[in-house]
């Protein structure tokens, strides 16, 4: 028995022998409904009396806006308002400028005034009796525009006449760090490209719009930022923040933010001006002109390396092309420089790094955001490294790899777990798929599916390596905080958090983190609404590490409650108790009550926060500071087959070893693994939203190539490490990012392997998987 | 005749047979015919066709089978599925079509999408066209009161095209008893448009080779010289020997560049970007071809 000295504080959350709490894998309330078609999306909303709302878009990727006729569509019977950038808050000097807002910079305007920017910008919107003639006075709207030049080159921005006031350079971050002189006896240089990947949700855009008795509206979105929404849809609406609530609906898909501001904004005023609820939901040809991409990318790097393959010295250009406006661009280039080099430490670092302004379609937020793009790149180096030194390219990526405590050549250290070898060692006890040789009876897939061109005597092998990082939480000084209330009344608990579930799977883990605290195992998630208390936007993992850090400490003070009085009756501290499987026990065993009978005929509730340690900007002229809270890692082995004639590439396997600090819920993991290789398959084959002169050529479900099953391989789990991250609430990592950054370099790695080319773009064209006769 | 739907009452008609739906066709103005509608409602979500009235094909069961002619012509129905002609039976008459049939979308798309969809729809991609372009096949197309017989290279290319009020009835295939291939390429393990696809198919009572290329042009091409020298390379006697060799490989590969540089134009006048992209579908079709012919030949 132990002694109360030697007793430790009660580890919070225990992990629990039983099925529920943190550590099992309850399966997700949502699945089942999700899987029938029966769960309710903001497209499936109604309400008595709607209206229907069409917005009207710009043809031109960058033209003058001469003048703007709505008379045509007005005179349309059925037609309840048309409005334009005229009817918001004018700007500072007292004319439209379309309320311009935007997650970090406010530029990018609700309805365009003046001039548009990039193909699809809303320049006008309708609410009208019945979608059809909602679109069909959207389209008879009479817009003058004087079509200009579109700058698509992000070359060319820098020298090109400002796209807008703030002009086309959206950030500069140069890294410096060691000696510039320094040389090593081999050097091996890059260019590398990644192409325009789209989020490409399984549901389009959908919202629907309430006007309220005060003369607020009410939202009804799959918004994954309930609060920022509120406050930034009531700025662009010259309105208080408290005369706008968001309801969340059901969120059908989502790897970047939902849904655009614009697209609320616009919702919200169409309510407003006609005092009827309006609903709107965007075609697929809309959704795609509406969201944000992932930022193309063009990187240019040079690596010194001594005989051994050791890193001496990495030199990097890496350039983002924007889009339009600014929206998170800034952020994704602190990634990219700050993981430039990746995993490895190197002593010295010397980038430049720009996020340019172009009137191609605006780029945001999408998982690993930057630092998928110089992964890419800085493992296509290594690669290429190891090649020319006639090392093996596990070998020198172990000789370089970094470990906890190594700095970032940003100089912070990496205080959290970074087990980067001891991943790369974990892929190889996983046995390679068979090969077609092993088992010529089986009907092998060829490269181009089922019944195509394949041919076996042209098809060839290749396995290739990749390991990445990606930070979690908002970086460079962004607060982060999450708030949240957990309430126990009789034998059930309810928790009540801001923060949306995207699909991610936070309500289950809200759900595990009560009932391992106060082993209650029913409880209840209430819908989310910007009401409640604000838990931020759901992205950079941040929800498992602040919101569920807060949803763990109201439940702590509630157990506290709870136990209190129980530990003053048998005379003891409440640490002397402990909550197991439903049932309270003390430390000597005489007491064991079931939690319901401790909670019977009593109402607790504790609300908490949520707020990890507070980073730092980088520097801007040496890229120098402490600018994450914490970093994931993950390394990946693909197997490819090529056709090496006609350049059809499949994935045969991948399997994924990573570093999750702590397994809350394995299932749930391996599902988010799952989803984001196929993800980072998507984008290392097919995924690419092409332009011609600034105009989307692929736009629809048919042109956008996205994986189907027959594209995604096998993926498997080689291992989720578990070292506990400190400062993390249950020593937990975010799982989604970080394995969609790894998986394009892993499976480029490969396709590199079997063709011996040297594969510098994303996706991988066809032409460059074939080899030359 | 039954008038079906209530929601646009009359505008959706199901005839049951050939002749019902040609007299309704006849009738009924801005009236086109519906088979799976995997194309038509791409068009009507995409708000480029608004028709007048639909006349749906589906429940035309003689059009979804097929019959036999004079001992050696397959007589297919216009509302064959993809998924009925990639069936076993099917693909041992006309293996070919099963090929391009098998590839012709997701499962979903080709269980309701149908030949006669595939022909009318006339897309440079649609996957059974250069199939039928190498079978040399014919379409019978009726109207009201009148039935015509037309090459589907006419149908295709315009020279004698679907007129309004007609329907595609029944494709006339020759039945050749002899190795065929249907090869695609698209770049993709999943289902796709064709970037280039290659038919080919023997016949040896003529001691020909029939080849016709896909998706490089607006209609599936037909590289006739080099059919004819190709023809000329094959040990037509060895065939059904135990190991024999029907054609030297260097052959093989020639008769694959013969035929893309017959079908895929030097792209060397549109600058240097089309010159390369031309290169690229050329090597894919010389690929392409080169595959295709031995695999017939195997
Ligand atoms: C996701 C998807 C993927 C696809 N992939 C492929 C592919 O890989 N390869 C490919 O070839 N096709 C593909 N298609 C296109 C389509 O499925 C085929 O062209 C199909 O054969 C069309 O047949 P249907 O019966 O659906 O035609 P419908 O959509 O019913 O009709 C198409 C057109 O033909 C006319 N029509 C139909 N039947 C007749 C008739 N008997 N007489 C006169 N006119 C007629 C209609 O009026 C209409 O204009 C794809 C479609 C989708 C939606």
């Amino acid at each position: 028995m132990t002694s109360a000295t030697e007793l430790p504080a009660p580890a919070p959350a225990d992990p629990g022998t039983g099925t529920t709490g943190l550590g099992t894998s309850p399966l997700r309330t949502d699945a089942l409904p999700k899987a029938l078609g029966i769960y309710p999306y903001a497209a499936d909303l109604w309400a008595e009396g709607l209206l229907w709302g069409a917005v009207l878009r710009s043809p031109h990727p960058h033209a003058r806006i001469v003048s703007v006729d709505t008379a045509p569509a007005l005179a349309i019977p059925g037609v309840h308002a048309v409005v334009t950038a005229a009817d918001l808050p004018p700007g500072p000097d007292g004319t439209p400028d379309g309320a311009p807002a935007g997650p970090v910079t406010a530029d990018r305007p609700v309805l365009a005034a003046g001039v548009v920017r990039h193909h699809g910008e809303p320049v006008a919107a309708v609410a009208a009796d019945h979608p059809d003639t909602a679109r069909l006075a959207a389209a008879a709207i009479l817009v003058e525009y004087e079509p200009l030049e579109p700058v698509t080159d992000p070359e060319a921005a820098f020298h090109a006449a400002p796209l807008h006031p703030d002009g086309n350079l959206l950030r500069h971050l140069p890294l410096r760090t060691g000696d510039p002189d320094a040389v090593g006896a081999v050097v091996v240089e890059g260019l590398y490209q990644v192409g325009r990947q789209d989020p490409a949700p399984i549901g389009a855009e959908a919202g629907l719009a309430v006007p309220r008795p005060d003369g607020g509206v009410e939202l009804h979105l799959s918004s994954t930022d309930p609060h920022g929404d509120r406050d930034r849809t009531a700025a662009c609406l010259g309105i208080d923040p408290d005369r706008v609530r968001l309801v969340v609906t059901g969120v059908p898909g989502a790897t970047t933010d939902r849904e655009d501001l614009s697209f609320q904004v616009t919702l919200a005023l169409l309510a407003l001006r006609t005092g009827r609820p309006v609903k709107m939901t965007l075609t697929r040809a809309e959704s795609f002109q509406a969201h944000t991409t992932r930022h193309p990318a063009l990187l240019r790097y040079r690596h010194h390396a001594d005989a051994e393959g050791r890193l001496v010295k990495v030199e990097a250009q890496i350039l983002l092309d924007g889009g339009a406006y600014a929206d998170v661009s800034a952020e994704a280039l602190a990634a990219a420089v700050a993981f430039s080099v990746g995993p490895y430490t190197c002593p010295n670092v010397f980038v430049d790094a720009w996020a340019v302004r172009t009137n191609n379609p605006p780029a945001g937020r999408m998982r690993g955001e930057g630092a998928l793009q110089t992964c890419f790149a800085y493992e296509s180096q290594l690669d290429q490294l190891a090649k020319q030194l006639g090392i093996d390219p596990v070998e020198i990526r172990r000789r370089n790899a970094m470990t906890t405590g190594d700095p970032l050549p940003t100089g912070q250290a990496v205080t959290c777990p970074a087990p980067v070898r001891a991943l790369l060692d974990a892929l190889d006890t996983t046995p390679l798929p068979a090969l077609p040789l092993d088992d010529p009876e089986a009907d092998w897939l060829l490269p181009g599916g089922p019944g195509g061109a394949g041919d076996p005597a042209a098809v060839r092998r290749g396995i290739g390596y990749a390991v990445g990082m990606v930070h979690m939480l908002g970086a460079e000084g962004e607060d982060e905080v999450a708030t949240a209330t957990v309430r126990v009344s009789g034998d059930h608990a309810t928790v009540i958090c801001a923060a949306v579930d995207s699909g991610q799977g936070f309500a289950t883990l809200a759900r595990q983190i009560v009932q391992s605290v106060l082993g209650v195992s029913e409880v209840y998630i209430a819908p989310v609404d910007s009401d409640q208390s604000a838990a931020g936007p759901s992205a950079r993992g941040r929800h498992t590490w602040v919101s569920g850090g807060a949803v763990e400490r109201a439940a702590l003070m509630v157990r506290h409650q709870m136990l209190q009085p129980i530990a003053a009756d048998f005379g003891m501290s409440v640490e002397l108790l402990t909550i197991n499987d439903g049932k309270i026990t003390s430390y000597d065993g005489v007491l064991g009550m079931p939690v319901s009978e401790a909670l019977e005929g009593r109402e607790l509730w504790a609300t908490a926060q949520c707020r990890p340690h507070p980073t730092e900007p980088l520097d801007p002229e040496t890229g120098q500071g402490d600018a994450f809270v914490s970093i994931a890692f993950c390394a990946m082995r693909a197997v490819v087959d090529v056709d090496i004639e006609l350049g059809a590439v499949r994935v045969v396997d991948v399997t994924v070893a990573q570093e999750v600090g702590r397994a809350l819920n394995p299932r749930q993991i391996e599902d988010r693994i799952e989803g984001a290789v196929a993800q980072g398959v998507g984008l290392a084959l097919l995924e690419n939203l092409r332009t011609e002169g600034g105009v989307p050529v692929n736009a629809s479900l048919t042109g956008y190539r996205l994986p189907t099953a027959l594209d995604t391989p096998d993926i498997r789990i080689a291992a989720l490490l578990e070292e506990r991250d400190v400062v993390a609430p249950f020593g937990a990592k975010a799982v989604s990012a970080v394995p969609a950054v790894v998986a394009p370099a892993a499976v480029a790695a490969a396709v590199r392997a079997a063709t011996g080319l040297p594969v510098g773009r994303l996706p991988i064209p066809p032409e460059d998987a074939i080899v030359p006769v | 005749m039954e008038h079906g739907g209530n929601l646009v009452n009359r505008t959706i008609m199901l005839p049951a047979s050939v002749d019902e739906a040609v007299e309704a066709l006849a009738v009924t103005p801005g009236a086109v015919p519906v088979a799976g509608a995997t194309d038509l409602m791409e068009a009507v979500n995409a708000g480029r066709l608004r028709p007048a009235a639909l006349i749906g094909l589906g429940r035309i069961t003689e059009l979804r089978g097929w019959r036999y002619e004079d001992g050696g012509t397959a007589v297919l129905g216009a509302g064959l599925t993809h998924a009925r002609m990639d069936r076993p039976d099917f693909a041992a008459l006309i293996p070919a079509l099963a090929d391009a049939a098998r590839t012709a979308g997701p499962p979903q798309v080709r269980n309701v999408g149908t030949l006669g969809g595939n022909i009318a729809t006339a897309a440079p991609t649609g996957d059974t066209l250069p199939v039928l372009a190498a079978l040399e096949a014919t379409a019978t197309l009726a109207r009201a009161g009148a039935v015509r017989e037309v090459p589907i290279s006419h149908l295709l290319t315009g020279l004698d095209p679907l007129r309004p009020g007609e329907l595609l009835t029944w494709v006339r295939v020759p039945l050749l008893h002899a190795p065929q291939v249907f090869l695609k390429s698209t770049g993709r393990s999943g289902p796709a448009r064709a970037a280039a696809s290659v038919a080919l198919v023997l016949d040896p009572a003529r001691r020909g080779v029939r080849c016709a290329v896909g998706a490089v042009a607006p209609v599936p091409l037909r590289p006739l010289e080099a059919e004819s020298w190709v023809a000329g390379c094959i040990d037509w006697d060895a065939r059904g020997a135990e190991g024999a060799v029907l054609i030297d490989p260097a052959a093989l590969a020639a008769f694959g560049e013969y035929v893309a540089g017959a079908c895929v134009p030097e792209g060397g006048a549109h600058g240097e970007g089309a010159g390369s992209a031309a290169a690229r579908l050329r090597r894919t079709v010389a690929v392409l071809a080169r595959r295709a012919l031995g695999r017939a030949l195997k």
